[in-house]
């Protein structure tokens, strides 16, 4: 099967290699010949989010252009490909857009979605040594409506030892540009999640949108806890050690 | 009162809001309880979904013709001796208010809960005619007993208040000396407006849902204060938002239904009253006089616009128990009789965006209101539409943020700007990714703002294409 | 009755129309058959016999007491609970199935036994609210039960004051086993039918569920605040 990779401009440029990396070898180890366009840039969403609906409309056809190719995107991030989804939507005045934007739409996946839905793969082989516990993106659960699949994921990675996080569905505070615009209400969120990370005893927090790892995570380092943020795409990808 | 409340800038409400512990503690366990309350009256009935899709129907049917069922509603009202009053602004309905009240010869008021009379500011319109209105829901009552301070959630308004400031604002005002036992406040509270309620010349009551058909208003309440306030006084006046109106009876049964499972989780509150005009011939109690002011005051701009769904709401306060933003500020920080999501996004649309600007950006888009909102109203899209229209109707959006949005959609349409910037960002990152010892950001604008309170991960340079690349050139790794 | 007035109807209802984009709608507006209807599958198919085991339990959520009792022990039952509530004052609906229930006989007894005893009487107009306002228990019986919610529906009437099940301490509703049903959903379609037909609305449809209370200080919850501080129903098999 032929996937083109959606890495998101997190992954990109702020992230080091690896969660591309996972992404890549987790999908080839699957069967799937990985493509990765380079014309590649965001989903657009920063704008979108903000009210800058021409700008994001921009990003969009750039976006729908270098992917149009592609028989199926799967993107690491739950809430990259909500946005990617937006696009039908965005050019609704314009049905020759419209019409490529759902194109793109319909055959987007988020990582754990297209392993569990698409692939029908439950059990990728993976092994870990580590307590740990999920952040469930709100993006990815009530924007993209995937909830199971990583649940259905870990499950099967070996060594884990899942602790549910209390108040999961609570959002970590990040909220693209709220979390620079209300920084003082941010924090406040982003307080409220360590300390239920706190509660689980993991020593890895996991989570399939990079927004919220680089939320919650750049918060746990800064209060020096010593929690581990993974991406769910790096969990898949271990072998053990 | 009016919809603003205070006169505070935003950012200041906020850090109040963050500092008040009593208050932050009172949310998150009425959140916990309330939303833990409604979770489980969903699950119970299985079929959540479905609900909401009919609830949605109707609000949006019943919205799309409104001057139908406002109409035939009225007509049933006056064939059974009623009053109608169409009020297009507060002044309006205000002035009608007072007439009527003054045409009585009544000083004394009781008042059940209604949010749409302090939206008009009609208590104080009444005061200023001499009248002394009493509020009778006890929520309402301890905020007017402590020098009408304002509500902070639209179903339990003294949300912020603990017992023993509860207890205090009774001592201090009405020389109460017994314990800040719930029971025994509200004991003393049975008490103290008993008599108010035997002596008012006047009730005043909001409406949750008018029902068309018979002419009927109902009236959701738990301490039976709505029932008194429309079975003693002689004339009875119901303000009603244009919007809260069902066609029959069966409408009225879906909407009551999800009205008090996702307010408080109950099936049916203990009282839920319906009225229809004045008392008949042989009653004894109920009013002789029944007037019902139907209020306009900024609603008629919101349809046939894109923020219509918003006047689906049925004020069950859903999407503020779930909002993990009120969770951390409270009421008060909204600087609006209606906080929350829906505060977020009908206070700009009533009031206009001058003095409310920074509510659509008060929200991480998180979604969570969407999915509690019963009759499926698309708040966080909302929000959005709202961000839109500051960027492209208003100008008040700063010239910073304009020219960093237009740099940010050059960058990610374009990929050799894009390149570029992650040829740089990597190393920018780097060097500003880990704070001073004194905890403050580093780096300028938004990447400051962020680094206020967080690191940044540690880049390694755009590592990832260039290992794609490595690889497909079959080198490995 | 005289007829009421409208003000300002045209103006306001005009706008509306406008800012929808159209004409004042002027024929009558057909209500589309919604595309779900769950309020349906509630109970559906129960019998009375289980129907009232469910009512049974949602009193238990609702603080209310239940006692479920056969026509020939209902003179009992009855003095059982105006005892426990303390007797004192009674304050009921001028309601013929007080007659068709034997209870006239069980309130002549509470009466010769020093209770104050008073039949809502539409002809001593005020008097009847002071006697309420005074009384310890309020009576009436169901004209609908909501199985669901644990609720009596009360329709007014000139012997059926709104005020007593409102004003006294106590209230007692008297449930003709056959007035269950599943839900609001059944009573409101006998209110639209009401409705439907030409004349008079009942001026007041209480829907009552168990006594009135109130989570407005700490969200604490409060049984008795405006209302009875105390509900109890008596369900009575009438097949």
């Amino acid at each position: 099967m032929k996937v083109s990779l959606f890495l998101t401009c997190l992954a990109d440029v702020v992230y080091p290699a690896s969660v591309g990396q996972s992404t890549v070898e987790v999908l080839e180890r699957l069967g799937c010949e990985v493509d990765f366009p380079k014309k590649q840039t965001c989903c657009g969403q920063p704008a979108f989010n903000s009210g800058f609906h021409r700008e994001s409309k921009e990003v969009a056809q750039h976006m729908i252009k270098t992917f149009e190719h592609a028989e199926y995107v799967v993107s690491p991030s739950g809430s990259c490909v909500s946005m990617l989804k937006e696009y039908p939507h965005l050019f609704a005045d314009d049905p020759d857009w419209a019409d490529r934007a759902s194109q793109l739409a319909d055959k987007s996946y988020e990582l754990t979605q297209f392993i569990v839905e698409v692939l029908k793969v439950e059990d990728v082989g993976a092994e870990l040594e580590a307590n740990v516990t999920y952040h469930t993106s709100c993006h990815m659960t009530r924007l993209l409506g995937v909830r199971d699949a990583p649940m259905k994921l870990l499950a099967n990675v070996k060594g884990l030892k899942f602790t549910e996080l209390p108040n999961k569905q609570q959002c970590c505070g990040f909220g693209g540009t709220f979390s620079v615009k209300m920084v003082p209400i941010s924090e406040q969120m982003v307080n409220e999640k360590v300390e239920h990370i706190e509660e689980t005893n993991a020593d890895v927090l996991i989570g399939a949108d990079l927004g919220c790892l680089m939320n919650i995570g750049g918060r746990i380092e800064r209060q020096g806890k010593p929690v581990k943020v993974m991406h769910i795409a790096e969990v898949l990808n271990s072998q053990g050690s | 009162m009016g919809v603003r409340i205070g006169s505070e800038k935003f950012f200041d409400r906020v850090d109040k809001g963050i500092n008040n512990e009593f208050m932050r503690k009172a949310v998150v366990e009425a959140q916990t309880r309330l939303e833990g309350r409604k979770t489980k009256t969903q699950e119970e009935m299985g079929n959540w979904e479905d609900w909401r899709d009919l609830s949605e129907e109707i609000r949006q049917h019943t919205l799309d013709n409104l001057d139908f069922y406002l109409e035939q509603f009225a007509e049933n009202v006056a064939e059974q001796g009623g009053h109608v009053f169409f009020a297009e602004s507060a002044e309006e309905a205000n002035d009608y208010i007072t007439n009527v009240v003054k045409k009585k010869n009544a000083k004394n008021i009781i008042k059940s809960k209604s949010m749409v009379t302090e939206e008009i500011g009609m208590n104080e319109a009444l005061e200023e005619t001499g009248c002394n209105v009493v509020e009778s829901d006890l929520g309402e009552w301890i905020l007017q007993l402590d020098d009408h301070d304002p509500p902070s959630h639209i179903v339990v308004p003294a949300l912020h208040k603990n017992k023993e400031q509860i207890r205090e604002t009774f001592h201090e005002k009405r020389q109460y000396s017994n314990s800040s036992d719930p029971n025994e406040l509200a004991l003393f509270a049975r008490e103290q407006l008993r008599k108010d309620f035997l002596s008012a010349e006047v009730g005043i009551t909001g409406c949750n849902f008018a029902v068309a058909e018979s002419g009927s208003v109902s009236l959701v309440t738990n301490e039976g204060n709505a029932r008194l306030a429309t079975t003693l006084p002689e004339t009875q006046i119901t303000v009603m938002g244009m919007e809260r109106i069902v066609p029959t009876w069966k409408e009225l049964d879906i909407l009551v239904s999800m009205l008090c499972r996702s307010a408080v989780g109950q099936k049916l509150t203990s009282y839920i009253t319906g009225l229809t005009a004045v008392k008949e011939d042989g009653d004894v109690d109920g009013p002789e006089e029944f007037h019902v002011v139907i209020v306009d005051n900024g609603r008629s701009k919101i349809l046939g616009t894109k923020y219509q769904s918003a006047l689906q709401c049925i004020r069950c306060a859903a999407c503020i128990n779930v909002c993990p933003v009120y969770r951390h500020v409270g009421g008060h920080s909204y600087g609006s009789i209606y906080p929350g999501p829906i505060g977020a996004v009908l206070t700009p649309l009533l009031d206009g965006y001058e003095d409310h600007k920074e509510l659509p950006y008060a929200s991480s888009l998180c979604a969570a209101c969407t999915e509690a909102c019963p009759v499926k109203i698309p708040l966080h899209e909302l929000l959005v539409e709202h961000r839109k229209d500051i960027v492209e109707k208003t100008g008040k959006i700063g010239f910073a943020e304009k020219m960093a949005m237009k740099g940010y959609a050059k960058a990610a349409s374009n990929p050799n700007l894009y390149k570029m910037g992650t040829n740089m960002a990597p190393s920018y990152i780097k060097s500003i990714a880990k704070s001073e010892e004194d905890g403050k950001g580093k780096g300028v604008g938004p990447v400051k703002l962020w680094t206020n309170i967080r690191d940044l991960p540690e880049s390694d340079g755009n590592s990832f294409r260039k290992w794609f690349e490595n690889r497909s050139k079959g080198g490995d790794q | 009755m005289k007829q009421g007035t409208i003000h300002n109807k045209d103006r306001f209802l005009n706008k509306v129309a406008d800012r929808l984009n159209r004409k004042r709608i002027t024929e009558e507006v057909q209500l589309p058959t919604w595309s779900k209807q769950p309020q349906y599958e509630v109970f559906d198919g129960l019998s009375q016999d289980e129907l009232l085991d469910q009512f049974v339990l949602q009193c238990d959520a609702i603080h209310t007491n239940v006692i479920v009792t056969e026509a020939d022990k209902l003179n009992d039952d009855f003095d059982k609970v105006i005892q426990d509530m303390g007797g004192g004052s009674i304050v009921h609906w001028d309601d013929p199935r007080f007659e068709s229930f034997g209870l006239d006989s069980a309130l002549k007894k509470q009466q010769e036994q020093g209770t104050d005893v008073h039949c809502w009487n539409y002809q001593l107009g005020e008097a009847n609210i002071k006697k309420a306002e005074q009384a310890n228990i309020g009576i009436t019986f169901s004209d609908m039960t909501l199985t669901e919610s644990g609720t009596v529906v009360l329709f007014s009437d000139k012997g059926k004051g709104r005020s007593v099940s409102l004003l006294p301490q106590r209230y007692v509703a008297i449930i003709p086993k056959s007035t269950l049903v599943p839900r609001m959903t059944q009573a409101a379609e006998k209110i639209h039918e009401i409705a439907k037909e030409q004349g008079r609305m009942p001026s007041c449809i209480n829907f009552i569920s168990g006594p009135s209370n109130s989570a407005d200080i700490e969200l604490r919850l409060v049984v008795g605040v405006h209302g009875p501080v105390q509900a109890t129903y008596i369900v009575v098999d009438d097949k």
